[in-house]
């Protein structure tokens, strides 16, 4: 009996165990896969996680001098494809799970992130630069030389390399 | 303005679908923790007295039949939610043989509610949107 009357009091005292969402706050566990969140300026627009994403939602166009990352969340399955092989993190899956959405914004519902070309410092062609995070990858230590030949366009990058050997 | 005294009743069916929706459709209705009652809903047995229907599943072939006899039987006005990224837009199985989606084809829908699977929380905002719209369509009526 002195049992009951613990859990009893416990109970009361604790309250209802009804998640008071969509009235209250609720509880959103931390490594939840809900909306992507593209950092732009990270971004290479090397097109893996249109590659990967096994439902298509990504697509990158190219408009004039800007890459547009569209993700169409109406059919992502939210399996983090695209964070896991994003070569540079740029892709981040946030825990934001407020997915409802009506009729009239169906295909509106989207996540933009643009993704502008830069020029070259020596012959002016237009390109994606290599983002530091990338090259963090696959050089070791990173010193200003790599970071110079970083703003160079492929073309110019490859002549001052050979370059840089013959002298 | 004319109040509305009916509450409306909520009723499901799979078109094929993992369960993965299912059980999150479960755990809104059935355990207190998420308690779709709240809004002034409940579940019924037979779509003949649905006033909102949720669907889950892609609409397999083999189901396809069932859903549009479920169409058919709903009274009017009646509002469609489609529970998952398979009723909405097919995901991962659009353009299989097996696949009669999305949902679209067969009637107007009003709320979508992605995800593989959608958390209860967002099940939630969407049978809430679906309420509203249901209470427009009514006084549309009247």
């Amino acid at each position: 009996m002195s049992g009951f009357l613990k859990i009893a009091i416990r109970n009361l005292l604790k309250g209802p165990v009804t998640d008071p969402y969509p009235f209250g706050k609720t509880f959103i566990p931390e490594k939840l896969r809900g909306k992507l969140k593209v950092d732009a300026s990270i971004c290479t627009a090397c097109g893996t996680c249109q590659e990967v994403c096994p439902s298509g939602a990504i697509y990158i166009k190219k408009e004039n001098d800007v890459y547009v990352h569209t993700t169409w969340y109406n059919t992502c399955c939210f399996c983090g494809n695209c964070e896991f092989f994003c070569p540079t993190g740029a892709i981040k899956l946030t825990n934001d799970f407020h997915t409802a959405n009506t009729k009239e914004e169906k295909f509106k519902f989207v996540t933009i992130a643009a993704i502008s070309e830069k020029e070259c410092p020596v012959c002016g062609n237009k390109f994606v630069p290599a983002t530091l995070p990338l090259i963090e990858k696959s050089y070791p230590h990173i010193n200003d030389e790599i970071k110079n030949l970083m703003k160079l366009c492929p073309e110019c990058r490859k002549k001052a390399a050979f370059e840089r050997l013959y002298q | 303005m004319s109040i509305i005294t009916r509450s409306p009743f909520l009723f499901r069916i799979n078109t094929g679908s993992c369960n993965g929706c299912d059980v999150e459709l479960a755990t809104t209705a059935m355990i207190p923790r998420y308690d779709v009652e709240r809004l002034g809903c409940r579940y019924t047995g037979s779509p003949k007295h649905a006033d909102i229907l949720l669907v889950t599943g892609p609409i397999t072939a083999r189901s396809k039949s069932y859903l549009v006899e479920v169409l058919d039987e709903l009274p009017n006005p009646f509002v469609v939610v489609a529970v998952g990224t398979c009723p909405t837009s097919c995901g991962i199985f659009r353009d299989s043989y097996a696949i009669e989606g999305p949902l679209d084809k067969y009637v107007q829908v009003d709320v979508n509610v992605p995800g593989c699977p959608p958390r209860p929380q967002a099940i939630i905002d969407g049978v809430a949107k679906a309420l509203e719209i249901w209470k427009q369509k009514i006084r549309n009526q009247k």
